[in-house]
């Protein structure tokens, strides 16, 4: 097996279980952790799937719209400012 | 497949280092940088964690930090080398803008990694390898113990501030 | 050996099926509105690899940034009733 496979192995892996951990968690604010590492997970995988730079460039947009809406689901979450976009 | 795999742990403690370094030397566990990362670490403290721990956790969750910055640098010297590192640092640069954080975090984590990442591949790692060991990275600080993480954290922030 | 990589990947495609399904139900049986935005998101990143692994790179993109941007736009539509 080829060390891309294997690396993918392991993503995939961590992704598994940081998605149980979203859907199990039971405090709002506390799953966005867990979402945090699977859109890690996922960003890393897309990079893995298909050595184009396209798909870096599809990774960061995912990892950074990822991070963008958890920011602002736990800001509103929160009560805080607004989020103009 | 054993080498690969001891390579990848080992890119993972790697990995962890840099990123928790360059994060707490950027203040991350300071305070939470947007609300939303200050009701995250309130919320870990609530159940049981340490603030400033859950603040850095929090502000990992709300914008690029190194550890992101780690994770697609390590993406971009996979797909074109230091170019495509420092492209992901730009990218990275360009999304800490857009989640209004004014910091350096995420831009000085991707460079530094670019470069680090890709010194290790001319000593016999792969950069597939830190892809992994990042994810790997990540998923003990943000993905097993969320209490645990944050207060080993606040211990490195006790030691910096 | 191509094949035999290429059905290691395939088996591969199916856990991030599986997340996207796991996003799926707990978008559906969540109660409280965030955790089912929340759950949106797993959605789209458990599709976003079958997506890529095609090759349409540039659909990827697109709903990479169009879940976040419309999840954005419930909140902003929904803020003081989702509280």
């Amino acid at each position: 097996m080829i060390p891309s496979e294997i690396a993918l192995i392991f993503v995939v892996l961590v992704g598994l279980f940081a998605a149980l951990r979203v859907a199990f968690e039971k405090n709002t604010l506390r799953k966005l952790p867990y979402l945090n590492v699977l859109s890690f997970a996922v960003a890393a995988a897309i990079a893995l799937l298909i050595r184009h730079p396209l798909a870096l460039l599809a990774a960061v947009a995912f990892f950074v719209g990822s991070t963008l809406e958890s920011n602002a689901i736990a800001s509103t979450y929160a009560g805080g400012r607004d989020k103009d976009d | 497949m054993l080498n690969v795999i001891a390579r990848i742990l080992a890119a993972s403690l790697v990995s962890w280092l840099l990123f928790i370094t360059i994060d707490v030397l950027f203040k991350l566990p300071e305070k939470g940088g947007v609300s939303g990362a200050a009701a995250i670490g309130q919320a870990i403290e609530k159940d049981g964690g340490a603030l400033h721990g859950g603040y850095m956790m929090g502000n990992i969750v709300c914008s690029p930090d190194a550890s992101a910055g780690t994770l697609l640098a390590a993406c971009g010297v996979y797909i074109a080398g230091i170019p495509g590192g420092l492209a992901a640092a730009l990218l990275v640069y360009i999304g800490n803008r857009i989640c209004y954080d004014p910091g350096y975090a995420g831009t000085t984590g991707a460079v530094l990694a670019t470069f680090v990442i890709f010194g290790f591949t001319r000593i016999g790692f792969g950069a597939e390898e830190f892809i992994a060991g990042m994810v790997l990275a990540i998923l003990t600080i943000q993905g097993l113990s969320h209490l645990g993480a944050s207060r080993l954290l606040a211990t490195l922030w006790g030691w910096r501030a | 050996m191509q094949e035999g990589e290429t059905k290691m990947i395939e088996a591969l495609l199916y856990a991030f099926a599986g997340i996207a399904l796991i996003g799926t139900v707990s978008a559906a049986s969540m109660r409280d509105p965030f955790d089912k935005l929340i759950g949106i998101g797993v959605i789209a990143a458990g599709v976003l690899p079958l997506v890529v692994y095609r090759g349409y790179l540039d659909v990827a993109v697109a709903v990479a940034l169009i879940v976040p941007v419309t999840t954005i736009i419930v909140l902003l539509v929904c803020r003081r009733d989702a509280r």
